[in-house]
């Protein structure tokens, strides 16, 4: 038995050092290795030995195995050419990685991504609507008859048949009442429109993302700790958030929110201008007229509501000075995100 | 809107320790936003009063002179280009360190010591507009140089010292008080300002007047609903002169410029109680009475300023029952200004209504510091504070002028006195914290609200001047009450509610699906474009721009109109990056606008009219150095594979336009749902480069409704299929997709059939082309044998070689 492992191995070496075709080599395998190859037919007869011989000669047997199967993979390496080890390759593999190349979204789409998301995990579903509006859902169902001085605030484009392109995300406010009545607690995102001059730091197309929470005792407190948490999740640090007096027709109270410099962390920098504060976003309380024109029962339900400007945040996360780039549709700058 | 510390402290003792910055840092906490705040002294540091001791010519300049200059500590030399130069006048000193405008005009520049011409020169005599003075001086012409001589004052000082220029002056911004009628004057600031800091504020007074009635002085008001308030009164005997310096001084401060001693009192008063009057001249007014009436449509009126204001009917004028002299509310006539021969003067003192003066100012086109306070809705009763303080103002200025006539007081006042019954759960609920009751009574009484407090309501009485519109509902209540609290006290705390069901749109999600799938997979880099289509390629693209929605007051002539279409932008941007990138593939997800085409969103709740439709489009642009069949192929196969991705069955459908040379219908069952091809090389710009231009674009709003989320598993193959490649010669024109029709019905067997090449040229006889393709057979049966294989493919080889006279290659 002993022996007749020996010869077979001999014999493999004998072939093997003959072989040129991939084939063959197959075949050779098979021949010595296969299901019904020599090696197996030499360890159906192990059975036979006796109880002293069987531990030995298996043990001989299997390193006669793993020996084979070592010396079948070095040839069919070297058949199918792959002869070389890795310390002798004939290719440089420093040069640079052959990489697939990508599309780019545009930053604001990015940001918006990030900000929806964390607002999704905060329980806020996504809403969208018409950008090209009524004065009505525009203006007057959010407390700004005409004729209010705070429609000079928002330069308004006007189109044929008196409609307007919305100047704010808020047209959205007495729609979604509408639809879907209280408790509400949604958010939308989109383009808005402003009549005015485009120079580095205005455009009058821009993007804001607008948010609605509607229930039973939503009070001040609450507005100011969304915010916070949102914020913090989307700059992924702890923010501070301060609120002051503004005034927005559809809010009673409003305010504006300021956060703490994220560049000087409030102690005073260029590009808070020493005040350590960065005004971000009007938001406020729900006005009682928004609710009611929106058929909510403003006695029982409070809420707020906050503009958060969408292209702002994306300029302060990317640090980009003209805001006329992110409709440049320039690919110098699109291919940078 | 300027606010003058100096001016707060007529009624306020403000806290010694208490600086400008802090006091707009508290105003924009509690009340209003502040843009900056202005030091007058530091804006004239550095300059101070010099007298020229000795003029000589400069020796290479002819319009130039060397000027010693006395300050006091020094003399100093300084070359001046000033034409009113003499000896002993006394003159603003800008010395070397200092900022000064050039000529007034551009950046400041700090001075330094120069030699002017070979001249050495230290500092600057300065001309009024030079040092920010030209409202308080004007010159005559620029290169008059502010003659200080008529002033007493002592060489060497600091001319804000000297001159009593020393404010802090507070910028608000116009917008944070929109809705604060009593705060466009420095009273209703101060008052504010009082109630932050807890201080006592002086009663706004005004000395009763006395009459000396020789003239009877009738008004008449014709239309009650635009004017609620009219007061007149007549004063004679008054001599027109500049104001006094205490006066010219205040005016400064607020950004005024002092004019006389008429009117600079109706723009103090205006200041100081956010009331707009108004001074005629007596000897102007012809008729009886003053008359308050609305114009006739197309009538015309010169007011002061010089321009002639065609008026509309909504245009309420004040007239003297012969002429106008007024457009009321907003500017006085030309015909009746006050003139350096005035002698007796009209006071108007009015309250007008607050929409139709802005109605009428947005129809003129004419804003005015009086029409910006009317249209935030004034208390009519401050109108009447504001004539005696203005009389007595007056008076105190021109000795001889005495009140003329009764004060006449026409009020129509249709604001009442307001009482809210406001609980005390809903403040403390809104704010989300208990404030003490005591707290919150201490609060309203230091805004000047009336407070009674009983079963935890309080009924409280709103003052006349925050009654016009700013407080009018409970909730107003809250605001007033949690902003002089402090925001600052508030407690964060996120709110407790009940999990809702999550409204998931599918337009949404798919939105950002395929811009992913877009960008990540198909190397398309998204761009956002204007709203206002691209009116040249537009118009290249056929595209008729009557069909579009036209903007009324357009920023430009080329964005007056809405996209009907993404493309035309996206061409043009296309276009533009051609000069950098060779490849260029770009797409947008927006919305077009068509006015023929009812939408579905309604103007107002009784949905009975709809607004245009706003679909969202998907669209791109492919630019490519690569020929026409690769261009064409990738785009389609792009729209393939998006299909496949969306669970779409989209039917591709030949079809022409007069833009493209190959253009494709995409459909999904019977409807177009968008198309694709390749633009006429013609149309687009690409320099010598030879390019080609595909495009794509789908109406994303309907294909949404046509995605297949119901995807079932198919049980994986049980039997080995067979491929087998073939390669055949048919006419150049055959078509594949004619090919496939007959290959496929010859066996349910194949199931795959793949072109892997196709030739023409060296080997293949002229007007014939090879084809190359991978077939796949498989059976859900049995292993397939070759010889069943074999006789397939020789079925498909014959019915091909009788279709087409395909033969083996």
């Amino acid at each position: 038995m002993e022996s007749k492992l020996k010869n077979l191995k001999d014999s493999v070496l004998k072939d093997l050092a003959e072989i040129k075709d991939s084939q063959i080599l197959a075949d050779l395998k098979n021949k010595y290795l296969g299901r019904k190859g020599e090696l197996n037919e030499l360890l159906k007869s192990l059975k036979d030995l006796s109880v002293e011989e069987k531990p030995k000669i298996g043990k001989l047997a299997n390193e006669v195995k793993e020996e084979l199967v070592v010396l079948f993979s070095k040839a069919e390496k070297i058949i199918s050419g792959d002869k070389k080890e890795s310390e002798d390759l004939d290719f440089d593999p420093t040069l640079p990685g052959i990489k697939k190349e990508i599309g780019h979204l545009n930053p604001s789409t990015i940001v918006q991504y990030e900000i929806e998301d964390a607002f999704l995990a905060m329980g806020f579903s996504i809403y969208d609507g018409p950008q090209l509006e009524s004065d009505y859902y525009n203006f007057t169902a959010l407390n700004i008859p005409d004729d209010h001085p705070a429609r000079d605030t928002q330069d308004t484009f006007w189109l044929e048949g008196d409609n307007l392109l919305r100047t704010h995300t808020s047209n959205l406010q007495v729609r979604m009442l509408e639809k879907y009545g209280a408790p509400f607690r949604g958010i939308f995102p989109g383009r808005v429109f402003r009549y005015e001059a485009t120079d580095a730091s205005h455009d009058h197309t821009f993007y804001q993302l607008e948010g609605l929470m509607v229930d039973e005792d939503i009070n001040i407190g609450n507005l100011i700790a969304t915010m916070k948490t949102l914020l913090s999740a989307v700059f992924r640090r702890e923010v501070d958030v301060r609120l002051r007096p503004g005034f927005f027709p559809f809010v009673e109270p409003g305010f504006e929110m300021d956060i703490k410099c994220l560049v000087c962390s409030g102690d005073g920098c260029s590009v808070c201008k020493q005040s350590g504060w960065l005004e971000l976003m009007p938001c406020g309380m729900v006005h009682p007229k928004v609710l009611e024109a929106g058929g909510v029962d403003s006695k029982k339900y409070s809420g707020f509501a906050f503009g958060l400007g969408l292209t702002r945040m994306t300029m302060m996360k990317y640090r980009i000075n003209d805001i006329r780039l992110l409709e440049s549709g320039d690919l110098r700058f699109l291919k940078q995100f | 809107m300027y606010l003058s510390v100096n001016w707060l402290k007529s009624w306020l003792k403000l806290p010694s320790d208490l600086s400008a910055q802090d006091l707009a840092h508290q105003l924009t906490m509690s009340t209003v936003e502040v843009e900056e705040v202005l030091d007058q002294s530091a804006s004239l540091a550095g300059v101070v009063v010099g007298k020229i001791k000795e003029l000589a010519e400069h020796p290479d300049a002819d319009r130039l002179q060397v000027c010693q200059v006395d300050l006091g500590s020094s003399v100093e030399q300084i070359v001046c280009g000033g034409t009113n130069l003499s000896k002993g006048m006394l003159v603003a000193v800008a010395t070397v360190g200092s900022q000064v405008k050039w000529h007034g005009e551009g950046e400041l520049v700090t001075l330094e010591k120069v030699k002017i011409r070979g001249i050495e020169s230290n500092g600057m005599i300065a001309a009024s507009s030079e040092i920010g003075l030209n409202n308080l001086f004007p010159a005559k012409s620029e290169k008059e140089i502010l003659d200080l001589s008529s002033f007493n004052l002592k060489v060497g000082q600091n001319l804000s010292q000297a001159l009593q220029l020393n404010d802090f002056v507070i910028d608000i911004d116009n917008k944070s008080i929109n809705h604060r009628p009593d705060l466009w004057g420095q009273y209703g600031l101060a008052r504010e300002v009082a109630a932050i800091y807890r201080l006592k504020l002086k009663e706004y007074q005004v000395s009763e007047l006395k009459i000396k009635e020789e003239e009877k002085l009738k008004v008449t008001v014709k239309d009650k609903d635009k004017c609620f308030r009219y007061l007149g009164l007549v004063i004679k005997n008054v001599k027109i002169a500049p104001s006094p310096w205490w006066l010219k001084v205040r005016l400064e401060a607020v950004g005024l410029r002092p004019i006389n001693n008429i009117v600079d009192v109706t723009n103090y008063v205006m200041y100081e109680l956010g009331q707009p009057m108004h001074a005629f001249d007596a000897k102007m007014i012809e008729g009886q009475e003053i008359q308050v009436l609305s114009a006739k449509k197309g009538e015309k009126f010169v007011t002061l300023d010089g321009v002639k204001r065609r008026l509309n009917e909504n245009s309420l004028m004040i007239s003297d029952g012969k002429k106008y002299v007024a457009l009321a509310g907003i500017m006085g006539g030309q015909n009746s200004e006050i003139s350096l021969e005035t002698e007796n003067i009209i006071l108007e003192s009015a309250n007008f209504q607050a929409s139709n003066i802005r109605r009428t100012s947005t129809a003129l086109g004419l804003r005015s510091e009086s029409s910006s306070r009317f249209e935030k809705s004034l208390d009519p009763e401050i109108a009447e504070l504001a004539i005696k303080k203005a009389a007595e103002l007056i008076l105190a200025l021109n000795e001889e002028a005495y009140v003329a006539s009764r004060l006449v007081d026409v009020n129509n006042s249709p604001f009442s006195e307001i009482t809210l019954s406001v609980p005390e759960d809903l403040i403390n609920k809104r704010f989300g914290v208990v404030i003490p009751t005591k707290e919150i009574k201490d609060i309203l009484g230091r805004l000047q609200f009336k407070v009674t407090y009983k079963n935890k309501i309080f009924e409280i009485k709103v003052p006349s001047f925050r009654a016009t519109k700013d407080i009018s509902i409970p909730e107003d209540i809250v605001e007033e009450v949690a902003r002089i609290y402090g925001y600052d006290n508030i407690q964060a705390s996120l709110p407790e509610a009940k999990i809702q069901t999550p409204q998931i749109d599918l337009a949404h999600t798919t939105t950002k699906d395929l811009r992913y799938w877009l960008s990540l997979a198909q190397e398309y880099t998204e761009v956002y474009n204007y709203p206002f289509t691209n009116v040249s390629w537009a118009e290249k693209l056929g595209l008729n721009l009557t069909e579009h929605i036209k903007v009324k007051n357009t920023i430009s002539a080329d964005q007056a109109y809405l996209n009907l279409s993404l493309l035309p932008n996206l061409l043009a941007k296309a276009e533009e990056n051609f000069r950098f990138f060779d490849e260029i593939r770009i797409f947008e997800l927006e919305r077009v606008f068509d006015k023929n085409k009812k939408g579905v969103y309604h103007v107002d709740p009784a949905k009975k009219k709809y607004l245009p439709a706003q679909d969202k489009q998907i669209s791109g642009v492919k630019v490519t150095v690569k020929d026409e069949q690769v261009a064409f192929l990738e785009v389609k196969g792009l729209l393939e594979s998006l299909g496949e991705y969306l669970g779409l069955n989209f039917i591709l459908e030949k079809t022409t336009n007069n833009f493209s040379k190959l253009v494709y219908n995409i459909k999904e069952q019977d409807v177009i749902l968008g198309q694709f091809g390749l633009l006429k090389e013609s149309l687009f710009d690409s320099g010598p480069t030879k390019v080609q231009v595909a495009w794509w674009q789908l109406n994303f709003s309907s294909l949404v409704k046509y995605i297949n989320q119901n995807t079932s598993y198919q049980s994986l193959a049980k039997f080995p299929s067979v491929n087998r490649d073939l390669a055949i010669l048919v006419g150049k024109n055959v078509l594949w997709e004619d090919l496939v029709k007959e290959i496929v019905k010859v066996s349910p067997l194949l199931i795959n059939v793949e072109p892997f090449d196709v030739f023409m040229g060296k080997g293949v006889p002229e007007n014939k082309k090879s084809i190359a393709f991978h077939l796949e057979f498989r059976s859900p049966e049995k292993t397939l044998e070759s010889e069943d294989v074999e006789q397939l493919i020789k079925k498909i080889l014959d019915i091909l070689n009788k279709k087409f006279q395909a033969q083996i290659r």
